[in-house]
């Protein structure tokens, strides 16, 4: 991957390298392009993830604007 | 026919041009009849009551003025049912035949789905072990170490008793936000069983039963409660397990993606069980040399309306065009076969179909339309059933006719937007979130978040309304989440790309769009998949920071060129859920004022969100970031708060 670096200059310091964006070389293409759930690949990553990922429905620890004593 | 008149008709061109060749063909089409066969206003408005043989009742208001108290008293049907009872009876039908049709189409998934799970139905299984997990978390089934179709028996059990389900409450409701929840219990909406509401809707609809607006109004709730949070809740999710949970697919979108040197076979319709398996034959080497033999050079899957949505979220499939495009894609004089399922067919198909070679295939026994050919999509023989039906297209090639004109108009889009994708792709694998929203909708780079959803209408200019609309709101900060017919119109302008940020979008939503890499205008799927919204807009709540209910965010709704019954009921569950909902072209209420001040204000008491009807597409995308900016006044965030960074002359200077 070819990086783009920029120099600019800082107020009270030399001029300093910038790294510049990066992205993945060429378009993502085929079916699989866009697919991230196959990421996943034991039960135990799964369920690790709803966990924390959909944890707004499945975490143990999470309440967000919901936190109360009694259940709805 | 004049330029202008054209336009008229629609601003997508390969639309123009194929109404054009419809003409000169001598083929009678949609756009056609509506010129001659005018909406009824009685019917139109909701004061026409043929419940019983002592009607029709006709009892519309006074022309151009406000009636007087004498009129009023003698609006009344032969039964003494007043204009209220009418309107609001015909309203709550809408409601009832709309969640009928989704219910339906979820019973069907499950049906196959628990086939799938037995090993009865070859072809299917489960695809998305991650959102099976997350079924059973939630319906609390037990994992273990249990196999996939082990656990897939139980939630498909689980999942068809809720349309028999009699009493309690639906299993969803629990999705959504705890203060909805407990306001649906307290108002008593809370949906007993999917089939249990549409029955009970159409039997208090029944002469001669309850004969008081607000009480069928309020169970017109919950019956639309009973879609959105059940049958289409469940069709969704079950779907999902079987073909996959989308995620970004890039894909093509209109008529020009139809290829004279193929076998063009579109698929048309509703429910995917039928499309993913002619998906997956058509791509048989045996069909395509099959097609290959008859001449063609191969065998060209095209879908229209939304199950082209669900083909395309899941395989890329190019989309041939939404509702008021299904006829023009026949005009082309290069479609085989058009193989369709149920909802949104028009039996102007067959008459369409005469002036051609195409043969319509209908596949449900359910939804047969006389003129067409009927193959029986046996679920339980699946591969054997697509095999005939695509070999019936194959067969149709060599009967090519007329001549062949396809419109070269195309364009790219992104699909596959759901729920769990906005998560990952806001949070990333390791804290999917959808923090990085609500802070953007706080800081007010994003103002608010739409929906824009429903189908065409032929009474106005083919997806004119959308575009207006959409474009209205993404130039003003607001995240627009579509589904349906609408996601096509806005895919076919070129709107569903993320380049279309820069384009199109206000300065803060097309930075935020460019740091995540999405499009301003995000494909979330079919009509059945407006579920995925409320999903959303749970997620969106419970995140944190922009309220404790769907009422409170700022967000809204609407269905710019609606027309079928579906767009009504889930117009309510949106209302009902706490969304502004704002529809064009016509309100099927207007014959009363009570039902529709009812409807329109008494609504917002009630439930947090409420109906509006704004036939100027941007005229209602002002209401609704009017409504947006009301939201976020009352959570305070009306004022962009440009976070400031201290140094340590700042930081002495405050001590
Ligand atoms: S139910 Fe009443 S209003 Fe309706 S058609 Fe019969 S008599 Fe007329």
């Amino acid at each position: 991957m070819e990086y783009k670096i920029k120099k600019v200059s800082a107020p009270n310091r030399d001029e300093v390298e910038l790294l510049g964006a990066t992205f993945e070389e060429g378009n993502p293409e085929g079916e699989d392009a866009g697919r991230w759930r196959q990421k996943l690949d034991t039960r135990m990553e799964k369920l690790k993830y709803l966990e924390n990922g959909e944890r707004y429905w499945y975490g143990k620890d999470w309440f967000g604007s919901e936190k109360r004593k009694t259940p709805a | 026919m004049a330029e202008e008149e054209k336009k008229k008709k629609s601003v997508d061109q390969a639309t123009v041009e194929m109404i054009e060749k419809a003409s000169s063909d001598g083929c009678s089409i949609v756009f056609e009849r509506a010129e001659t066969l005018k909406p009824c206003p009685i019917g139109a408005v909701g004061s026409c009551c043929s419940n019983c043989a002592m009607g029709p009742c006709r009892v519309p208001l006074p022309k151009g003025r406000e009636e007087t108290p004498e009129e009023k008293a003698k609006r009344r049907g032969i039964c003494g049912a007043t204009a209220e009872t009418i309107a609001a009876r015909n309203f709550v039908r809408m409601i009832a035949s709309g969640a009928a049709a989704h219910g339906d189409h979820g019973r069907k998934v499950a049906e196959v789905f628990l086939a799938a799970a037995k090993g009865e139905a070859p072809g299917y299984q489960v695809k998305d072990e991650q959102k099976l997990l997350q079924l059973a978390l939630e319906l609390g089934i037990s994992i273990a170490d249990r196999s996939n179709e082990e656990i897939a028996v139980d939630i498909g059990e689980l999942a068809q008793q809720e349309f028999g389900r009699q009493e309690g409450e639906l299993l969803f409701l629990r999705r959504a936000p705890l203060k909805r929840q407990e306001l649906w219990r307290k108002l008593g909406v809370a949906p007993r069983g999917v089939d249990r509401e549409v029955v009970e809707t159409m039997h208090r609809t029944h002469m001669g039963v309850d004969q008081d607006y607000k009480n069928l109004l309020h169970q017109g709730v919950r019956t639309a409660l009973s879609d959105g949070w059940g049958g289409s809740m469940i069709a969704t999710e079950l779907q999902d397990i079987l073909f996959g949970t989308p995620s970004p697919v890039f894909s093509q979108i209109n008529l020009g993606v139809l290829k004279e040197d193929q076998v063009n076979l579109l698929i048309h319709g509703h429910e995917p069980q039928l499309a993913e398996m002619i998906a997956v034959v058509a791509q048989d080497p045996e069909m395509v040399k099959y097609a290959k033999s008859k001449g063609s050079n191969g065998i060209n899957l095209v879908g229209m309306c939304c199950t082209a949505n669900e083909i395309l979220m899941r395989h890329g499939i190019p989309i041939g065009g939404n509702f008021l495009q299904q006829e023009l894609a026949i005009v082309t004089g290069a479609v085989e076969a058009i193989v369709v399922d149920v909802q949104c067919i028009m039996q102007g198909l067959v008459e369409v179909a005469r002036c051609y070679h195409t043969k319509v295939i209908t596949t449900d026994d359910k939804a047969r339309i006389q003129g067409a050919t009927h193959i029986t999509f046996d679920e339980y023989n699946a591969i054997e059933s697509a095999k005939s039906i695509i070999r019936a297209a194959i067969d149709n090639f060599t009967n090519r006719t007329k001549s062949i004109r396809i419109p070269q108009y195309k364009t790219g889009l992104i699909a596959g937007f759901s729920h769990e994708t906005i998560n990952y792709l806001l949070g990333g694998l390791f804290r999917a979130s959808y923090r990085p929203l609500n802070d953007n909708i706080i800081n007010g780079r994003i103002r608010g978040v739409a929906g824009v959803v429903g189908c065409n209408n032929v009474r106005v200019t083919h997806d004119d309304g959308h575009l207006a609309m959409v474009r209205e709101l993404i130039k003003n900060d607001v995240l627009v989440l579509q589904t349906g017919c609408s996601a096509m119109a806005s895919a076919k302008a070129g709107l569903m790309v993320p380049e279309a940020a820069v384009q199109y979008a206000g300065e803060g939503l097309a930075s935020v769009c460019e740091a995540v890499g999405i499009p301003p205008v995000l494909h979330m799927g079919a009509c059945i998949d407006n579920s995925r919204i409320l999903i959303a807009a749970t997620a969106m709540v419970k995140d944190g920071g922009l309220g404790d209910d769907i009422s409170d965010l700022p967000a809204a709704g609407a269905a710019p060129e609606w027309m079928s019954e579906k767009a009504i009921s889930i117009g309510q569950y949106f209302v009902a859920s706490g969304v502004f909902t704002v529809f064009g072209v016509t309100w099927p209420t207007l014959g009363s004022k009570e039902v529709t001040d009812h409807l329109f204000r008494d609504m917002e008491d009630m439930y947090g969100g409420m109906w509006a009807f704004e036939p100027d597409p941007v005229k209602a995308a002002h209401m609704m970031i009017e409504h947006i900016d009301k939201k976020r006044k009352a959570l305070g965030i009306d004022k962009a708060r440009e976070r400031v960074l201290y140094d340590m002359a700042m930081r002495r200077e405050l001590e």
